[in-house]
């Protein structure tokens, strides 16, 4: 508790608590415009954080993901586009009531919808992440080996499109975690006489290369530059009393629950925990024809749902090491770029770090709800922000960042090599998410893995002979069989 | 005109790179530590995986593709798309050698104006606006990096030849 405090005193040092809502709000308007997203903040600023103290960096990153996620819905609410693929099923039920007329009501709801997902998953987040370090130190490299191996594996099971090419891409980025010297021998692996390949690929330009990059440029040759008109009417208004929460208070706290258990696992976000939410109220619900049509319960399922998502993939990045969601990916990045190793020691070895991230958590779920209700009413303009202001300001980032992660011109080069490889990933419909998230724990499977070997001294059985460590691989074998095997099951009742 | 399997042209292409990466992960020198697999052994997995991960995509995937490129399905892009996809890349290709050359100050102002010339797709822009947000732009990122964080950005390398000192 006196090291949370001490968090939170060092959170309302005025630069810490400016910048921090600087962050919050700037997330909050890339999670409003449809195509980009709090995570492409997160991308963009992590090379300035480099020059910038631990506390201040992860203050800003975290405000810039919380207000990210608890953005989106604008966009779904007002035109109907999601903002991020955590706002799709809002698209269900809030611009149906759009039209209706109440956009205000839409929005107020999904304002304190998103609040009440991201202020009780912080609160369980920041009450479960030591409890469960402390387990996870029992583990050995073993049961690591397996639980990021399953990490990757559900991303791909649960991704859209084709599991082979999930798979695919994950190989491709447990090979670029090979790049540079080998960890325990030092044998240089794949630099081909480059001194700038000797010590890896470098986290920043990969993300640059395959998510900024690539965004701007598929974006601008689809030609999808343009936004619906909003007539969203009249926005002014809280639009909603307290029996409309109470009404709904069974969907809210089922919705809670889906939000943290999927954000919670590992690989899983809100793009998942807000269609499974909506689907769960829609079942219990006793008018299930009504959703669809601009009702109460889909906004509220889905908004608390993904943001409660918010707290739940904080859970397993800062206690197992394991990043939660895509976003939590590049959280994880920024620890290690300033040093750090997430994982069941991190909080012991950090303790102000680790509060200072549940601090920011609430701060800014409170701070973002507040700016959210006295703001809707210029909400509309946020989608009329040009794109072709925003998209050129992200390119000259991109290539700063990259240029400022080593200051050297080859990693600039390489975010045009990794440009490259996101647009030729975005042609042959492979995701994103699985190289990215094999990069990251690329490196980490293969120490854990060898590690095991070498204690074990040279039995791979090991891996199988530990219960935790073979259930682990069991559910990374079916999170990447089971979709294949249930397509296959429904292909044969079709045919039947 | 027949549509493009992307599919297969996605499996011949990680086929080719694995059996690249298999060739070049041969070449590391071993170096072997007691009871420990070697750095080998991931590079191997990896190019295994990517090239029994292409097979079965063309195999399964490749012949889905070929279904819906029969029924109509839509290209990707269309050849004015191509032409977009190829005037952006070049220009990140130009902004990225004049970074090297003429330095991130100038390149920043003049590249953001140039890509903002390219992406309004003829759409009327306020010309003053954007010059005068190209120039902050520029000068914000040169000047809070160089002075701001001290991390240093390319200054040029023509304007040393020319004897000129760049802030």
């Amino acid at each position: 508790m006196a090291s949370y405090l001490s968090a939170l005193a060092v959170l309302c040092q005025p630069v810490n608590f400016i910048m921090m809502y600087v962050c919050c709000v700037v997330g909050c308007v890339l999670g409003a415009i449809p195509g980009l997203s709090g995570g492409l903040g997160i991308t963009l600023i992590l090379p300035m954080t480099f020059a910038l103290n631990t506390n201040l960096s992860f203050a800003m990153l975290v405000g810039m993901y919380v207000g990210g996620v608890s953005g989106s819905f604008i966009a779904a609410v007002l035109v109907g586009i999601p903002g991020s693929a955590a706002s799709i099923a809002t698209c269900y039920d809030g611009y149906p009531m759009t039209k209706k007329g109440k956009a205000a009501r839409a929005l107020t709801i999904g304002i304190t919808g998103s609040f009440i997902g991201t202020l009780v998953s912080t609160i369980v987040a920041t009450i479960c992440s030591t409890f469960i370090a402390d387990i996870a130190l029992l583990l050995g490299p073993w049961e690591y080996f397996s639980l990021c191996l399953m990490a990757i594996t559900m991303v791909i099971g649960l991704s859209n499109g084709s599991v082979f090419k999930g798979l695919l891409a994950a190989f491709l980025g447990l090979w670029i975690s090979c790049v540079g010297a080998d960890m325990v021998t030092n044998q240089l692996r794949f630099t081909f006489g480059n001194t700038n390949l000797y010590g890896g690929i470098n986290v920043i330009c990969l993300l640059m290369g395959t998510f900024a990059l690539q965004q701007v440029a598929t974006s601008y040759a689809k030609g999808n530059l343009d936004m619906p008109e909003v007539e969203a009417g009249s926005l002014k208004g809280f639009g909603l009393t307290l029996k409309d929460f109470t009404d709904n208070l069974k969907t809210i706290l089922v919705s809670l629950f889906i939000g943290l258990w999927i954000g919670f696992l590992p690989g899983m976000g809100s793009g998942v925990s807000n269609l499974i939410a909506y689907g769960q109220a829609k079942k219990m619900s006793r008018h299930p024809e009504e959703f669809g049509t601009g009702i109460d319960a889909g906004i509220w399922a889905t908004e608390v749902s993904n943001n409660a998502g918010v707290g739940g993939a904080i859970i397993p990045m800062i206690a197992l090491g394991i990043p939660g969601d895509s976003t939590t990916v590049l959280l994880m990045s920024a620890m290690t770029i300033h040093g750090l190793q997430a994982g069941p020691m991190f909080i012991k070895n950090n303790p102000l770090l680790a509060n200072l991230i549940f601090a920011t958590l609430l701060v800014s779920a409170i701070l973002i709800f507040i700016t959210e209700l006295f703001t809707k009413r210029w909400f509309p303009l946020l989608l009329k922000a040009p794109y072709h202001y925003l998209y050129s300001a992200i390119l000259v980032i991109c290539f700063l960042g990259a240029y400022s992660a080593s200051t050297s011109m080859f990693s600039v080069y390489l975010v045009l090599v990794f440009g490259l490889l996101g647009i030729a990933m975005e042609f042959f419909k492979m995701p994103g998410t699985p190289l990215m998230l094999s990069f990251i724990l690329g490196s980490k499977i293969e120490s854990y893995f060898r590690m095991g070997c070498s204690y074990a001294k040279g039995d791979m059985t090991t891996f199988i002979t530990r219960p935790i460590s073979l259930a682990f691989l069991l559910i990374a074998v079916w999170s990447v069989l089971g979709p294949v095997i249930s397509k296959a099951i429904k292909g044969k009742k079709a045919s039947a | 005109m027949k549509k493009i399997n992307r599919t297969y042209v996605m499996g011949v292409v990680f086929i080719l790179f694995a059996l690249f990466v298999f060739w070049q992960t041969g070449k590391i020198p071993e170096r072997l530590v007691s009871n420990e697999p070697g750095p080998k052994l991931f590079p191997y997995i990896s190019a295994i995986g990517m090239i029994v991960m292409a097979v079965l995509s063309m195999v399964i995937d490749g012949r889905k593709e070929a279904e819906e490129n029969q029924a109509g399905a839509a290209p990707y892009l269309d050849s004015a798309g191509w032409k977009r996809l190829a005037l952006i890349f070049m220009e990140c290709v130009v902004f990225c050698i004049a970074m090297n050359y003429i330095g991130f100050w100038i390149v920043s102002m003049v590249g953001m104006m140039m890509y903002i010339c390219t992406l309004k797709s003829g759409k009327k822009i306020n010309m003053v606006f954007a010059i005068v947000l190209s120039i902050a732009l520029g000068s914000l990122c040169y000047f809070g990096f160089t002075r701001g964080f001290a991390i240093p950005l390319p200054k040029g390398a023509i304007w040393s030849k020319l004897g000129i000192k760049m802030p």
